[in-house]
């Protein structure tokens, strides 16, 4: 199921009784930001917010928690909305393996339909910007892919990056950005600054929602997003060159920014309240430059909140964390079952395995800390027997509880790297990180009082099936 | 319409470099301003939290002299020969 463009899925959201309208006057602050903090609060099957009356604004649009549920989640991948979360797990991962899918050109795109250029620019009356937390620095965009290419290989499209990142509004078209070092865009830029050069970005604000799940996926240097996305749509992905800077975006994204990260720039970015639950600190971070805005007439404006999870991001990074660890640990383990690193990101991650001797669940969980992913993330991993579904809290406490054994089954690894942004690392960056090992011992580990473990009554699965009918 | 007066000072950090960033696309409903020290803005229909200098928080204030000691992210690289 491909979606053309964010207004089809939110028409499909409609439908499915999964969209809420609010068309009451709403000042955009504290409004757009508490109502998304709200709706994670409540509920994980909750709706899209779509808000069309905000002060100041004559025709404004604004479309928070998109796919912030698990019902929207299996929307966007074309599923019945009530299909369980280790189901859409098993499709995502089945999805990924028809990588790469080739893209579909067209440039009739409908944001051509709009121009404004230099001077003229003034991005708070083009999108109702707002402040989501309190002590955010100001307004941010926080969901647009960022489209940039490799400055040493510019026509390479497999090394053309489609990624995510914090983006400040510092003026009518002006931005900070959060380009990291470990990120891809962090190394088109220091490529760029060794050549002395800008590093040209277009923004695509406001998309469907595969292309926003893709681009934040730990994917390799040379992976196109773009060629992911069609995998994970299951047809090839539309895409149009962005008039200035010859970007290949999304067809169907709302609004298109282009401009240049401005070599060597560095000014005060921050702090923004960020998916950890914390406020990043303040830091010094480079600017960009907008000189043309191509758009749809009145575009929505698609924003995501975050704080302390569960909000929006814990869900659009829920399988795209946890598939890749599971394809990277698969290839050395095949033994491994199902993993699940949504958890802050994957800090904590679970993972159901098929120990084949003792010890054996101890060397999977390391193996997870030193994947690319864990390099940054994987603090804490749980593992468990293949008989527990990782993404069923209640069976993973019940493993912890009972088969985890404090003296046996705690591994402790000192001074790994963490990403900065986990407020308990110390120095930042660096933490201890832990293997609890909650599988049933087994040979030559024996230890404990496993062997009369109750199993369900005859005719169980029958009756669920049974129960499940009745209670459509 | 008449033109918004521009605050003084800046809620966080509390220079004086303030400016107009914007106005609401419907006339005179808010301005936005912008802190041309630490780049924090604001709307003027934001709560007081967000606005007034007396009442930010002291763990959210920037002190400009800091502003030099903050961490550079990404550093910036040699240019090549």
């Amino acid at each position: 199921m491909a979606y053309e463009d964010l207004r089809e899925f939110l028409a499909t959201l409609d439908k499915n009784a999964q969209l809420l309208r609010f068309s009451d006057p709403l000042s955009p602050e504290p409004h757009l930001g508490a109502a998304a903090r709200a709706v994670s609060n409540l509920t994980d099957r909750g709706p899209a917010l779509l808000f069309d009356n905000l002060d100041g604004y004559e025709r404004g649009r604004v479309v928070l928690n998109v796919v912030g549920s698990w019902p929207n989640h299996a929307l966007m991948l074309g599923l019945d909305k009530d299909t369980p979360v280790k189901e859409q797990f098993f499709e995502f991962a089945r999805r990924w393996d028809a990588f790469p899918v080739e893209v579909g050109r067209r440039e009739d795109a409908p944001w051509r339909e709009h121009t404004v250029e230099g001077d003229d620019i003034d991005l708070f009356h083009l999108l109702p910007l707002f402040r989501l937390n309190r002590y955010d620095a100001g307004t941010y965009i926080d969901k647009a892919p960022v489209i940039s290419r490799d400055p040493d290989d510019w026509d390479n499209f497999d090394a053309q990056n489609v990624g995510i990142y914090r983006i400040q509004v510092k003026g009518k078209a002006r931005l900070g950005i959060q380009p990291l070092p470990t990120h891809d865009i962090g190394l088109h830029l220091r490529k760029a600054e060794e050549r002395g050069e800008n590093l040209p970005v277009a923004i695509a604000v406001g998309n469907e929602p595969v292309i926003t799940t893709v681009a934040g996926m730990p994917l390799m240097y040379d992976q196109s997003e773009y060629e992911m996305a069609g995998a994970i749509q299951g047809s090839p992905y539309r895409i149009a060159k962005a008039p200035l800077t010859g970007m290949d975006v999304p067809w169907g994204a709302e609004a298109v920014l282009e401009g240049e990260i401005v070599a060597y720039s560095r000014e005060v970015e921050g702090p923004f309240g960020e998916f950890t639950g914390y406020y990043s600190g303040g830091r010094r971070q480079p600017v960009i430059t907008i000189h043309r805005v191509s758009y749809r007439t009145d575009p929505i404006f698609e924003h995501l909140y975050l704080g302390r999870p569960w909000t929006e991001m814990d869900y659009t990074l829920a399988l795209n964390t946890s598939v890749p660890l599971y394809q990277q640990l698969k290839k050395d383990f095949p033994e491994v079952v199902a993993v699940n690193a949504m958890y802050t990101q994957g800090l904590l991650g679970i993972i159901s395995v098929r120990p084949r001797y003792g010890g054996f669940a101890k060397a999977v969980g390391v193996r997870a800390m030193t994947t690319p992913h864990g390099l940054g993330y994987c603090k804490v991993i749980i593992v468990v027997d293949e008989t527990v579904d990782p993404f069923n809290l209640a069976q993973v406490m019940w493993s912890l509880s009972v088969k985890f054994h404090p003296a046996h089954d705690l591994v402790v690894l000192p001074d790994l790297s963490i990403l900065p942004l986990d407020p308990s690392s110390e120095p930042a960056g660096i933490t201890h990180k832990v293997v609890l090992d909650a599988t049933t011992p087994i040979a030559p580990e024996q230890r404990g009082h496993f062997s009369q473990e109750v199993d369900a009554p005859a005719e169980t699965e029958a009756w669920e099936n049974r129960i499940k009918q009745l209670l459509k | 319409m008449s033109t918004p007066t521009i605050p003084d000072t800046c809620p966080r950090c509390d220079t004086h470099e303030v400016s107009l960033l914007t106005e609401s696309p419907v006339p005179g409903r808010w301005s936005m301003y912008l802190c041309g020290v630490c780049f924090y803005s604001w709307r003027s229909t934001e709560p007081g939290y967000a606005t007034d200098p007396a009442t930010y928080p002291a763990a959210f204030k920037i002190d400009p002299v800091d502003i030099p000691k903050m961490p550079v992210v990404p550093s910036i690289p040699a240019r090549r020969a």
